[in-house]
């Protein structure tokens, strides 16, 4: 097995594992903490398979969350109310928040700049915060466009009582 | 909860033919949108809850407006109407409980339930959602972290302090938390007191990664849900409530900021 495959399983499962800690935090129920881990599994190896053919953290993030909340979008007979819960928390391994730590640590440091390096923290601080709002609008955008094409409700009383 | 309920208007010509009156219907549908929004659900989903309900109860209309600390729903049923607004407490991640809110909503729409007692459920909530236990809670959020720094390519020597200092994090956060202290008070203490532990544990143990350690451990305070619901809101046409929260995430992220900052000018001097 070359070195590609051995970071995509190692990225794959440290992935896994986060979802499956965000999906306890946030309360989730216990008989799809299995499918978030797969969920953050997933996600992370196609986003590290992205990166891997040259595509930038956005791009990556966008295919990988889509993969994730379209498949759970066909595995679903009938989209729920809340939508999609287990592609939500597989997707929480990707949202960057070392990186708006670290954007917001650049921009600390041009206070402390010395002359001459305001330029260098500057442009850090800002790359890295335009990185982390265009990751987010990726993750969001892909998740969302799963249930707009196919929005399929649970057919209930509800659905029936309407006028 | 009827302290925090205020009826603006309420208009009544004629009783209605059936159903529960009219402001009780109001103020179930508050306390729905109040709850999901403590919950961390998306304004859209309040929405299609409280409309499908509403028109299961026998109203006409529904008009429900969403709001950071408030919800306001209007609803019509022949000649009645009525307004009603309520407060919203603090926003959180809570799916199970969103899933406790679905199941009640669902049988009093369904009719298997009054809704008298559908909002005395509601009252009493707290009591009927299941949890993890705290130390699994903080073990698991502890892990995530630790899996957060292998993924940003932290050493294994910082696995365990990153684990250790994001559990103590949670524990902190959940105890300042219950007792309803500031937000971004208790985000900024737990930022700083995580990222301290885990740079002075992988220190101690010798890892060479001590920013990333620092970094992952408060992980834990990234606003994940709350993040993904702004970009819901905007793309579904509600930039009020996601300019709100969006106001709020960045907020808690500089007090995140603030605490790992303080922290690593202690942890990495001299290095």
């Amino acid at each position: 097995m070359n070195s590609f495959w051995i970071h995509i399983i190692h990225q794959a499962i440290f992935g896994g594992i986060a979802a499956a800690g965000f999906g306890i935090l946030f309360n989730c129920p216990p008989r799809i903490i299995f499918y978030c881990i797969s969920s953050g599994a997933v996600a992370l190896a196609i986003r590290t398979a992205c990166q891997s053919a040259n595509l930038n953290l956005p791009e990556s993030a966008f295919f990988a969350a889509l993969a994730v909340a379209t498949a759970e979008r066909l595995l679903q007979r009938f989209q729920q109310t809340r939508g999609s819960i287990v592609a939500l928390v597989g997707c929480i391994p990707m949202v960057p928040g070392s990186m708006a730590a670290k954007g917001l640590t650049n921009l600390f440091a041009l206070l402390q700049a010395h002359p001459g390096e305001e330029i260098a923290a500057a442009t850090n601080g800002m790359r890295n915060l335009l990185e982390v709002t265009l990751t987010l609008a990726a993750i969001g955008t892909a998740l969302a466009i799963p249930q707009s094409i196919y929005p399929e409700k649970e057919a209930s009383v509800k659905t029936k009582t309407l006028p | 909860m009827s302290s925090e309920t205020k009826d603006s208007r309420l208009h009544s010509s004629a009783p209605a033919a059936c159903g529960p009156p009219l402001s009780d219907v109001a103020r179930f549908s508050l306390s729905i949108g109040r709850l999901f929004m403590e919950f961390g659900e998306s304004a859209r989903m309040i929405h299609e809850e409280i409309l499908a309900m509403a028109h299961c109860l026998g109203c006409d209309s529904a008009e429900v407006y969403c709001q950071h600390a408030a919800i306001i729903v209007t609803l019509r049923r022949g000649q009645e109407f009525c307004v009603q607004m309520g407060k919203v407490g603090e926003h959180g991640v809570n799916l199970r409980g969103s899933e406790v809110v679905k199941n009640i909503v669902r049988r009093v729409s369904e009719g298997d339930l009054a809704c008298s007692v559908g909002q005395a459920q509601l009252d009493n909530i707290q009591r009927a959602i299941p949890s993890y236990p705290v130390w699994l809670v903080c073990l698991c959020t502890g892990l995530a972290c630790s899996a957060f720094g292998r993924l940003l390519g932290a050493d294994w020597l910082s696995f365990f302090p990153v684990l250790v200092a994001s559990g103590v994090g949670q524990w902190i956060r959940r105890a300042l938390l219950v007792r309803k202290r500031n937000p971004f008070i208790t985000t900024g203490i737990v930022s700083f007191v995580s990222a301290y532990l885990a740079g002075f544990g992988s220190r101690l143990l010798g890892s060479s990664h001590l920013e990333i350690a620092t970094v992952s451990a408060v992980l834990l305070l990234v606003p994940g849900v709350p993040v993904l619901n702004v970009q819901t809101d905007v793309i579904e046409g509600k930039p009020n409530l996601a300019a709100a929260r969006g106001l709020r995430v960045m907020y808690i992220l500089l007090f995140m900021t603030l605490g790992l900052v303080a922290a690593q000018r202690l942890i990495l001097q001299g290095i």
